[in-house]
């Protein structure tokens, strides 16, 4: 048991663990903002009356979240440069993996959105609001509710997918823990206790999201 | 105020209102009736353009309502709107439904917006309601605040789709009598309605619907009591059971 799980190597390793888990705190902060941010967007884009704009975010989600992520970071870290955009492994997988989960939260916000009932966009529109006062101030704070369960899956995706960061030499849980491993060889120790620090954002973010859940359902 | 001129509206293959003329005066009170399907409440939501028209030309205090240069977010403005299913929004409180479109749309300070609110909430009879949630009141208290909701925008029009139909019958009247009173003060009012005896006692116009056209109009005393068309008869007779 003590050769399987080696808590040595959590001690004499503890810097470069916590070195890698603030880097992925951070990709994961960027990427989920970066996500949130196009997601609703592009939802707003889906449920438009205007034509073009309504394919664009079908195409943009179809094309999006039916390709590995793998290779949205690799365009970015190994394609942009042929075009003379040279980007960190940082922002490469920043915006990789924002992108990608975009086009996930863009599904979960518009069933979200085509879930509150048409008369209150009317009622809305009726007494003058734009449509787009009438989404911040009428549609979206109702989709949320309904929108918070998927979201709060998506985001702990992202939490994970962030590992793709480890083969682009993004500094993150993952890149530490294959130098270590290749340092020490305990390959199954190694690994267990990057678990261990994933599940130190993940499951913080999920009791939020069951936290804001309740909360929620309380409102009203 | 409010100008129909030779207007049409299609759904598809679907012929919904048929060369509607029809002019309604500042100050007045039209109730439009006639059996489900016939095109009242369409006829109704062209006006504020919830519906956009085929063709003809419509036009609310002079202004085009489907011409694409008319800025329609101000032209609702001065059009309130009460709808069958109240729609009032769950998630902010009475005073906060009512207060929306004045301080967003108005630009009114939110303590103004509120002194408003208060104002329309007191008329209809329920001021000690302006922070509960749609939620907890009655469905005839959520169609006073909704009612309360389009005054506060001070509008030059009101219009009523089917008010009282989603109601409990004991409520039926609570929102009748408001309405009452509005068309006293000299509210341009349409209402799409199957109260006969609001018809009957407020309006200063009855219009008549079936298949998409106006089959007949004029004062309620002569149209309950003598009405010309033959469709007309029917429906009446129907309802006197």
């Amino acid at each position: 048991m003590s050769d399987l799980l080696d808590i040595s190597i959590l001690i004499d390793y503890q810097d470069v663990y916590w070195k890698g888990f603030f880097i992925t705190l951070k990709a994961s902060v960027f990427a989920l903002i970066l996500s949130f941010i196009l997601g609703v967007i592009i939802a707003v884009f889906r449920i438009s009356t205007v034509k073009s704009l309504r394919w664009f975010g079908t195409a943009y989600v179809e094309y999006i979240r039916n390709i590995p992520l793998l290779i949205l970071v690799f365009v970015f870290y190994n394609g942009l440069p042929s075009i003379g955009v040279n980007l960190d492994s940082f922002m490469a997988g920043g915006l990789g993996l924002g992108i990608y989960t975009s086009a996930f939260i863009a599904e979960a916000i518009r069933a979200g959105i085509q879930s509150v009932p048409k008369g209150h966009v009317e009622a809305a529109r009726s007494s003058g609001l734009t449509y787009l006062q009438t989404m911040r101030f009428v549609v979206l704070p109702q989709a949320i509710k309904i929108v918070l369960p998927p979201l709060g899956n998506q985001f702990i995706n992202l939490v994970k997918n962030s590992s793709i960061f480890g083969v682009i030499a993004g500094g993150d849980l993952m890149y530490q823990a294959d130098i270590i491993n290749s340092e020490t060889f305990q390959t199954v120790s190694v690994y267990l206790f990057v678990a261990l620090f994933y599940l130190l954002l993940t499951i913080p973010l999920s009791l939020f999201v069951n936290y804001l859940e309740r909360r929620l359902a309380r409102a009203y | 105020m409010i100008r129909f001129h030779h207007v049409n509206k299609h759904y598809g293959q679907f012929h919904v209102l048929k060369d509607i003329n029809l002019e309604i005066q500042s100050g007045e009170v039209v109730v439009i009736i006639g059996p489900s399907g016939s095109g009242k409440s369409t006829l109704l939501r062209c006006i504020n353009r919830l519906e956009t028209i085929t063709d003809g030309e419509l036009t609310v205090d002079g202004v085009s309502v489907g011409d694409r240069k008319t800025n329609i977010n101000e032209l609702r403005r001065d059009i309130g709107m009460v709808f069958q299913h109240f729609n009032l929004y769950p998630h902010m409180s009475v005073l906060k439904n009512i207060t929306l479109a004045p301080i967003r749309v108005s630009k009114a300070s939110p303590k103004e917006a509120s002194e408003t609110a208060m104002y329309y909430l007191q008329k209809v009879g329920i001021p000690d309601k302006a922070d509960a949630y749609p939620s907890q009141l009655s469905g005839g208290q959520q169609q006073r605040v909704a009612i309360a909701r389009g005054l506060a925008m001070k509008p030059k029009i009101m219009l009523f789709d089917e008010p009282t139909s989603a109601l409990d019958p004991e409520m039926v009247g609570e929102v009748l009598d408001v309405m009452k009173s509005l068309a006293k003060e000299g509210m341009t009012m349409v209402v799409v309605t199957h109260e006969m005896g609001f018809a009957r006692e407020v309006a200063d116009r009855v219009i008549f619907m079936d298949h998409g056209q106006i089959v007949e109009e004029g004062d309620p005393a002569t149209f309950f009591t003598q009405p010309k068309e033959e469709r007309a008869r029917q429906f009446l007779s129907r309802l006197n059971h």
